[in-house]
């Protein structure tokens, strides 16, 4: 209540500062023909996370203010981006003038046309040239854009130092490799009861996602190059799983517990108890601020013996519905919030004292483009955590390349969970027998799709 | 309690004294006089020891084990094996949830949807079911059968396209989306229907020779005699949509504007267990109390629609 | 003209019910099965693709799995929801004291929002700390792995789902029992029949209709099962949870444009429970014709 209400104040204060703007006549004056706009932006931080929350709108009224009439509204729908609300929102008129879209559903929503060409507005993003170009052709298809890349990661290993500290590992050579990984799961299991070597999950297609990650960084492949055959009973598949197995069944190391779901995991990793688990440095954000992990504990390092990284990451996209007069105040506000240095996310300065895990290199959509430096650059001067910490992942990533999501990723996911949930739940699983008949499913599945 | 208390002794006093007859006064399966042979009583007594056991342990120990979750520390709760009562019973939990899932909101929002509903529900079944009982246009009973043919269908299957239409109209993130498909409700207008038949033509009758008009009839003859029904669709209506959970988790996904039930289910992920116990106990509160309150009307209108009113 | 004025007055206080029931009861009707032929993506105009939505349905990988396991839910949802919920009622019928308690203490789960049971029974069967565990352990029993087992997942979610809903079942057949007139016990009695006797030949006949309809009741009802494996499960392990309606969300709102093919899925749903509502509409037509 009494934010709305704030809300509204500075959206009158903005609507005043309009007209003193067009009486002092200032020719530069942005505002788009002198006509009030408003947009509705996603993404506000849920009321879970005050602090983050009073950022944001601290931003907003920052935005409003040096963009005179310009109103922006939030919403903070979590996640952002749902799935089952996407396409009703958009055509109910419900949905937001800029919206965030997971990698996963680029091609799905650019194909069926349910995002604006914005080609002629990259030009409010003032660092548009420094995106990386890999991750900008993401959003483009046909010459045109649709999107501005938000968030770029590659996977990784993220690691709880503090329990490798008592199990008597070095924090700061973390495992290189699966064997490694395996030794150092032993030996934080044995630590003492529920504590888990290394997390692992199944559930709601998200097995099949982490199973894709893993699989990817072994160098393997979920289709075949044509996109009609699965690939993925492969000897990198049947490794992936029989690492796996081994850990849960012969070595005791993942927990008697079977994790439904990503945010079971994240629970079990912010509580302090478990060694590792397959993630992007934005795990290590996401545990600090929203599952209660002490920001001292996580560190972050490469995937080991990458051959490959499943791309993550997010992109804005603007309402197709919009009018060029709201997606250029859009592309503004992103300008502003999502790709200034020092500004919005990037003011890492606010992070520090929000207590927010600053150091993490949670994004490098701006690769070591000059906007990328002066970010890192920022992020470190502004740390509050060691950044070398965080060195082995930067070092990694930057060798492994790129690979992007399958296509029909979510009924692959939802058939590669099965296996996922095998060999976790069950000792006398048969990894080749599970992928053999995830196969069989997938190979039927596309050529449904044809 | 006391008194409870006294009568107990007492009885107990008369039992030792001379068995004391269990009364009987109605006929079931066994016999009174089976039931008080010497056999037969102790085998009553021993089942309803039993039964009393098992159907608290069953169905009010979960209950309290969910109410004292909430008051035991994160540590205390991953004991194994568990305490049985909280060594240092606390009330953080509470406070917490309230503040984490946003409670106090969530609730004004599920109060204010059963209560919309509640009003928007009886203004249109109430008015339907008297016209199809008092006022019997042509093809009512063709209207009725249309109505209650809904019935048939299974909820999971309209889910889809009833979610395509709602969205097709705008009705997302407003309580209009939740009101109107639940005042389309054949079962409400089949019940009101058939108790107001059971009213007599004469009163009506009379009402009309004084000039009444049917809106008139309606509020001052029909409405007042039809208390006990309007009460029992009252609370069947406000405790469904308290406890709906799937239509509001397509409709309300505004984190503002989400139901209890859903709110719930959406933060349950990332909140420790004790925090859920106590969302769950303070969301479990509005309907246990209304069924303390109403508990009578409950009963009477869960058997209506299956037995013969 | 007095017909007309009583048919339009009577039309007057229809429309608003007429309003509802036909964009919100009647439409999605017609629209689901229209739906079903169709590709959507509720933004694009649809398109017409013939029996295409039929067919992916049936080829999904799922899609046997989550009959099968809807078919095993619903027959032991039947075995615990509807033999214990009967015995129950006949226990408590027999019962001089504590009736009120006991009716109120067997209703009381069925008052509670869903979720509320749901997500108090997700910490009962966690394999650690949770409650069915430590009972278990209590007797020196190996604890269950519960949800996390393939074996166990479905067992599992018939506890929650029996224990939320069992007692409204219960209080209709206890109502049922009360209606059985004293006089066939009696007569039952003086021809010599022992109690088991008499339930066979009393009790069960003269609550027949009620227990049928009860019984299509329950199919109807647990083989729409969506809310138990969509919070506890999310369909795993190894699909053992997946259920038809469960699988009808995904197509809806996990996979691609599936709002056509979940709406193929929900007509083959309908087609099986129109069978048993079918039965149920003519039990109670028998009933009504019974009591009438």
């Amino acid at each position: 209540m009494q934010r709305s209400t704030g809300l509204l104040l500075v959206t009158v204060l903005g609507l005043s500062a309009t007209t003193t703007a067009c009486g002092a006549s200032e020719p530069a004056a942005p505002s788009p023909g002198g006509a009030a706009v408003t947009i509705t932006v996603a993404c506000q931080p849920a009321k879970t996370a005050p602090k983050e929350r009073a950022a944001w709108d601290d931003d907003v009224a920052a935005f409003m203010k040096a963009h005179p009439g310009v109103t922006v509204k939030s919403t903070d729908q979590q996640p952002c981006f749902d799935p089952k609300t996407f396409g009703p929102k958009l055509a109910g008129g419900q949905m937001e003038t800029a919206f965030v879209v997971p990698v996963t559903n680029y091609a799905d929503v650019i194909g069926k046309g349910q995002a604006l060409d914005i080609s002629a507005y990259t030009g409010e993003i003032k660092n548009w040239d420094d995106l990386r170009a890999d991750v900008r052709a993401l959003v483009t298809k046909d010459g045109k854009v649709y999107g501005v890349p938000n968030v770029h990661y590659s996977v990784g290993l993220v690691y709880n130092r503090k329990l490798f500290a008592q199990a008597g590992l070095d924090p700061d050579t973390p495992p290189a490799t699966w064997a490694e990984i395996r030794e150092a799961a032993k030996k934080i299991a044995a630590l003492g009861p529920g504590h888990i070597g290394y997390g692992e999950y199944s559930g709601g297609n998200t097995g099949g996602w982490h199973f894709t990650q893993a699989l990817y960084g072994r160098g393997g492949a979920v289709l075949t190059g044509d996109g009609k055959k699965a690939a993925f009973n492969s000897p990198e598949g049947r490794a992936v799983l029989q690492t796996l197995h081994d850990m849960r069944w012969t070595d005791n190391s993942m927990g008697s517990r079977l994790l439904v779901g990503w945010e079971s995991l994240m629970m079990a990793m912010g509580s302090g108890k478990v060694g590792m688990m397959l993630g992007a440095p934005d795990v290590v954000t996401d545990v600090v601020t929203k599952f209660r992990g002490d920001v001292a504990d996580y560190g972050i390092t490469g995937f080991p013996e990458a051959k490959a990284s499943l791309s993550g990451g997010e992109a804005f996209m603007i309402n197709p519905r919009a009018t060029p007069e709201q997606a250029k105040a859009a592309l503004q506000w992103l300008d502003f919030r999502y790709n200034t240095v020092g500004k919005g996310r990037f003011d890492f300065a606010r992070g520090k004292t929000l207590g927010n895990p600053v150091g993490v290199p949670d994004n490098d959509v701006y690769g070591d483009s000059a906007t990328g430096k002066a970010i890192q650059a920022e992020r470190e001067k502004n740390a509050t955590l060691p950044v070398r910490n965080y060195a082995p992942y930067v070092r990694a990533a930057a060798g492994v390349p790129p690979k992007a999501e399958p296509a029909h990723a979510q009924e692959l996911y939802a058939i590669l969970d099965v296996v996922m949930s095998g060999v976790l739940s069950r000792q006398d699983a048969d990894p080749g027998k599970l992928l053999a008949d995830a196969e069989a499913k997938a190979d039927a599945l596309l050529a449904a799709k044809g | 309690m006391i008194s409870v208390g006294a009568r107990a002794t007492e009885r107990r006093a008369r039992e030792r004294r001379r068995p004391r007859p269990i009364e009987v006064r109605f006929r079931t399966i066994v016999s009174p006089h089976q039931l008080n042979s010497r056999w037969g009583r102790r085998i009553y007594w021993a089942v309803l020891l039993t039964v009393l056991t098992l159907s608290t342990l069953a169905f009010v120990f979960p209950l309290y084990w969910m109410v004292t979750g909430a008051m035991k520390s994160g540590e205390e709760l991953a004991l194994m094996p568990p305490t049985l009562v909280p060594r240092a019973p606390t009330l953080d939990a509470f406070a917490e949830a309230w503040e984490l899932f946003d409670i106090g909101l969530l609730l004004r929002n599920t109060a204010f949807y059963a209560l919309g509903g509640w009003l928007v529900t009886m203004a249109v079944d109430v008015s339907a079911a008297y016209a199809l009982s008092k006022l019997r246009p042509a093809l009512g009973n063709v209207v009725l059968g249309a109505m209650l043919a809904t019935l048939m269908v299974p909820p999971m299957v309209v889910l889809i396209p009833l979610y395509v239409t709602v969205s097709d109209l705008g009705l997302l993130n407003d309580p209009w989306g939740l009101w109107l498909p639940a005042a389309a409700n054949g079962f409400n207008i089949f019940l009101l229907k058939r108790f107001f038949d059971s009213i007599p033509k004469e009163l009506v009758e009379a009402a009309l020779i004084d000039g009444a008009g049917p809106l008139r009839v309606l509020w001052s003859v029909i409405l007042p005699v039809s208390r006990p029904i309007l009460g029992v669709v009252s609370i069947f209506t406000i405790v469904t949509s308290f406890k709906d959970f799937v239509w509001p988790l397509l409709v309300m996904t505004d984190s503002d504007r989400m139901t209890i039930s859903v709110g719930l289910s959406q933060t349950a992920g990332a909140v420790p267990q004790n925090t859920i116990m106590a969302g769950l106990v303070i969301a479990g509160i509005p309907t246990v109390v209304v069924f303390f309150f109403f508990q009578r009307h409950i009963m009477a209108g869960l058997t209506a629609g299956s037995i013969k009113g | 003209m007095r017909v007309l004025k009583r048919n339009l007055t009577a039309y007057g206080f229809l429309c608003a019910a007429l309003a509802c029931f036909a964009v919100f009861a009647w439409y999605p009707m017609v629209r689901e099965f229209v739906l079903s032929f169709q590709r959507t993506n509720l933004v694009d105009p649809p398109a017409w693709v013939g029996l295409d939505n039929f067919a992916a349905v049936v080829r999904d990988p799922a899609f046997g799995t989550a009959w099968l396991n809807t078919v095993a839910f619903t027959v032991l949802a039947l075995v615990c929801g509807y033999a214990v919920p009967f015995v129950t009622a006949l226990v408590l019928n027999e019962l001089r004291h504590a009736r009120g308690y006991l009716r109120f203490v067997v209703y009381l789960p069925v008052m509670l929002p869903p979720i509320v049971a749901v997500l108090l029974f997700r910490w009962f069967f966690d394999p650690g700390p949770g409650l069915f565990n430590q009972i278990l352990g209590l007797f020196h029993l190996p604890g269950l792995a519960w949800l996390d087992s393939s074996s166990t997942a479905l067992v599992s979610l018939v506890i929650v789902s029996t224990w939320m809903n069992m007692g409204s079942a219960t209080l209709i057949y206890l109502a049922a029992l009360q209606n059985i007139p004293p006089e066939l016990y009696e007569a039952a009695e003086l021809d010599g029949a022992g109690i088991l006797a008499r339930i066979r030949h009393v009790t069960i006949p003269q609550t027949r209709l009620i227990l049928m309809l009860m019984l299509m009741l329950q199919i109807v009802a647990t083989m729409q099962v969506f809310i138990e494996p969509y919070m506890l499960t999310g369909g795993g392990p190894e699909n053992a949870t997946v259920t038809v309606a469960y699988l009808m969300y995904q197509f809806a709102f996990t996979y691609g444009d599936g709002y056509g093919q979940a709406g193929a899925l929900g007509m083959m749903l309908m087609l099986v429970l129109l069978v048993f509502a079918a039965f149920q509409l003519r039990l109670t037509r028998d009933e009504r014709e019974v009591t009438a």
